[in-house]
C-alpha cells in the first residue's frame, strides 16, 4: 500500500513532519505522492459505516432532482450555469457515488472528490436555504471532506493547518510564549497614544474573555491592539487567555475531525479556567462556526452550547454603540456609499443577520445593501479554506465574480467585512479584478470615529 | 506555473506571485517585486527586512512572526507597514523569496 513520505493517511503531530511538509514548497511533492495513494477500502467502509448517519442517509435518498438548488450556487452562476455546478449533482456524484459503491472506489475518483469538496464547493450552505427540503450540500460537502482526510486526500495547505493545530493549539506556529511576548509589544507600541492601555492575560471572572485567529499574533499583530484599544475606550473588564486564545479551526476545513475536538476543547479550557462572564471572538467567521455552533458537538456537550455564553466581534460592537460606551463622532461618520459583506458563518448560520444592520445605522450615512443579502447573502468566493489553497486558485477566481458583481451594483467603494476570509478574499478580488474599492475590518473604522473620553486622552507634553 | 520576465531573468512564480522556490532568490527579483507591490525606492531598511526574513527562513523553514521581525530590524509595526504596504506577510515575504504563509493570511 503506497504511502507518500508527505502524503499519507497519517496525521502531522511532529515538527519533525511538519518542517518536512512545508519544506515542500506549493506541494509539489505532496501531490505528486497522492497520485500514488491507495486507498484503504476497508477503513473507509468502515468509517462511513460508524458516521453516515440518518440525516445524510435520508438527504441523498429525498433528493428529487428538483434543481432548485442550482440557482442557489454561485459556483454554478459564475460558470455560465454549467451543469455540473448543480449542488445537487456534485454530491451525488461524490458522497453518494462514494457509498452507493461502499467506499470501493479509486485513486482518481477520490482526487476528482478532493477537487469538488474543495474548490466546487466553500460549504456557504446557501443551497440549504433554497432546497425544498433543506438539503445542505455544503454541511455534506464537510463531511465528505472528513472521509478523504482519513485517507489522505486532502489539499497541501489544509494538511499543514491540521498539522498546526496539532502541534501548536493554532492553525499557525505561534507558542504561547510568541503569543504573550506579542500582546506586551502591542501595548509597548500603542500606549503613547492610548495611556494606560492593557492586554491583561488570564485575569479570572472578567467580564469578558476574547479569544483571536493566529493570523492576528502571527501577521497582523495591529489588530490585537485595536481589539485592546477598543475595549480600553469602552471602559471592559476584559482578558486573553495565554493559552486557549485562538479560536479558529483549519482542522474543521481540512476535515481531521479528533483534531476539531483538541482545538475547540483547548479554547474551552481557557473558559473553564479564567470563568469570565462572556466571551468575545475576533472578526472571524469560522472561528465562530467552529467555537460556538460545531464546537459543542466535537466536545459532546450536551447542551449544544460552549461553556460560556459567546458573542461574535459584531454582536459587542452593536452592543458598546447601543450602550453609548463607545460613542461615535458624528462628524466622522462614514460619508462615501458603503456596504457590508454577511459572513456565511455567523449570518447565514447563526442568525445574526440584523446586527450588521444596526451597527451600520450608527457609522454611515450611506449604507447600501448588496442584493440579494442577510441570510441570502452570496458566500465571498474564499470560504471553507479556499483562499488559502493554491491549487484551486483559478476556480477560486473565476467563483469571484459573483461578489464582484454585487459589490459593483451597489456603487459603494467601501465593503465592511468583519471576517477575515470575506476580508482575504476581497482584497485579492480587488487584486485581480481591479474594481476600485477599499475594504475593512471594524475595529480600525471605529477607532477612527469614536470618541475618546477626556481622561483616556494622551497628555499634553 | 506562472513566469514573469524582468531585468532578462525569468522568473516562475505561483499563484499568488511567490517565487516557485527559495533558491531561485536574486538582486533581480527584489526588483521586480518591487515594481509589483508599488515601492518607490528599495532603501537599506526594506534590505534589512529582507536579510532578517531570509535568515530565519533558512533556520527554521518557516516566515517568522511579525514579532521577532520588529524585535531583529528594531523597527516599529507601523514602520514595517510603510516599507512594504501589503504587508509583512504578503509583500516582505515575498520580496524576500519566502513561500506564501500558509493559513488564513
Amino acid at each position: 500500500m503506497p504511502e507518500g513520505i508527505l502524503c499519507n493517511k497519517k496525521t502531522i503531530d511532529t515538527k519533525e513532519q511538519l518542517d518536512a511538509i512545508l519544506a515542500d514548497a506549493s506541494g509539489n511533492q505532496y501531490y505528486e505522492e497522492m497520485n500514488h495513494l491507495d486507498i484503504d477500502k476497508v477503513a473507509l467502509w468502515t468509517t462511513i459505516r460508524k458516521t453516515f448517519k440518518s440525516r445524510f442517509k435520508t438527504w441523498l435518498e429525498i433528493c428529487a432532482h428538483c434543481g432548485l438548488c442550482a440557482e442557489s450556487c454561485y459556483y454554478y452562476l459564475a460558470n455560465n450555469r454549467d451543469p455540473k455546478q448543480v449542488p445537487s449533482y456534485k454530491i451525488k456524484t461524490t458522497l453518494g457515488e462514494l457509498i452507493r459503491r461502499k467506499g470501493d472506489v479509486s485513486n482518481a475518483f477520490m482526487q476528482m472528490c478532493m477537487d469538488t469538496a474543495f474548490a466546487k464547493c466553500s460549504c456557504c450552505t446557501r443551497c440549504g436555504v433554497y432546497c425544498p427540503f433543506g438539503i445542505d450540500m455544503g454541511i455534506m460537502f464537510s463531511y465528505l471532506r472528513g472521509l478523504l482526510f482519513s485517507q489522505g486526500f486532502t489539499p497541501w495547505e489544509m494538511k499543514i493547518g491540521s498539522g498546526m493545530h496539532r502541534i501548536y493549539r493554532a492553525q499557525m506556529d505561534v507558542t504561547t510564549e510568541d503569543w504573550v511576548e506579542t500582546c506586551e509589544w502591542m501595548e509597548e507600541e500603542w500606549e503613547d497614544d492610548y495611556p494606560g492601555l492593557k492586554i491583561p492575560i488570564d485575569k479570572e471572572n472578567a467580564d469578558i474573555m476574547y479569544t483571536l485567529n493566529a493570523r492576528e499574533p502571527k501577521h497582523y499583530p495591529q489588530d490585537i491592539a485595536e481589539a485592546a484599544v477598543l475595549f480600553h475606550l469602552a471602559g471592559e473588564n476584559w482578558t486573553a487567555p495565554s493559552e486557549g486564545w485562538e479560536a479558529t479551526s483549519l482542522t474543521m476545513f481540512a476535515g481531521d475531525w479528533p483534531a476539531c475536538k483538541m482545538q475547540v476543547e483547548n479554547v474551552y479550557a481557557a473558559m473553564k479556567r479564567l470563568k469570565p462572564k462572556r466571551v468575545v471572538g475576533t472578526e472571524c467567521g469560522h472561528a465562530y462556526r467552529a467555537t460556538v455552533i460545531e464546537g459543542p458537538y466535537w466536545a459532546g456537550i450536551k447542551t449544544g452550547q460552549p461553556p460560556v455564553e459567546n458573542l461574535h466581534y459584531v454582536e459587542w460592537v452593536a452592543e458598546v454603540l447601543r450602550t453609548g460606551k463607545l460613542k461615535i463622532d458624528p462628524a466622522k461618520k462614514i460619508k462615501e456609499p458603503v456596504t457590508f459583506q454577511d459572513s456565511c458563518n455567523y449570518v447565514r448560520n447563526a442568525g445574526l443577520a440584523d446586527i450588521p444592520r444596526e451597527i451600520m445605522s450608527y457609522i454611515a450615512e450611506d449604507f447600501r445593501e448588496m442584493k440579494p443579502n442577510r441570510e441570502h447573502n452570496f458566500c465571498c468566493g474564499g470560504g471553507g479554506g479556499l483562499n488559502g489553497i493554491g491549487r484551486y486558485r483559478e476556480e477560486r477566481n473565476i467563483g469571484f465574480k459573483v461578489k464582484r458583481d454585487q459589490i459593483l451594483a451597489t456603487g459603494a467603494k467601501l465593503v465592511v467585512s468583519p471576517c477575515h476570509n470575506c476580508w482575504d478574499a476581497i482584497r485579492d478580488m480587488e487584486e485581480i479584478y481591479h474594481m476600485g474599492i477599499k475594504w475593512t475590518f471594524l475595529k480600525p473604522l471605529l477607532i477612527d470615529m469614536v470618541e475618546v473620553p477626556e481622561h483616556l486622552k494622551p497628555k499634553e507634553e | 506555473m506562472a513566469t514573469a520576465e524582468f531585468m532578462g531573468k525569468t522568473f516562475t512564480v505561483d499563484e499568488d506571485g511567490f517565487i516557485d522556490a527559495y533558491e531561485n532568490f536574486c538582486p533581480e527579483w527584489v526588483q521586480w517585486v518591487k515594481t509589483q507591490e508599488g515601492i518607490e525606492e528599495i532603501t537599506e531598511e526594506h534590505e534589512r527586512v529582507v536579510t532578517v526574513l531570509q535568515e530565519y527562513y533558512e533556520k527554521n523553514g518557516i516566515a517568522p512572526m511579525v514579532r521577532i521581525l520588529s524585535k531583529v530590524t528594531g523597527f516599529k509595526l507601523k514602520h514595517i507597514y510603510e516599507l512594504f504596504p501589503s504587508g509583512p506577510g504578503k509583500g516582505a515575504c515575498k520580496m524576500a523569496g519566502l513561500p506564501k504563509p500558509t493559513g488564513c493570511v
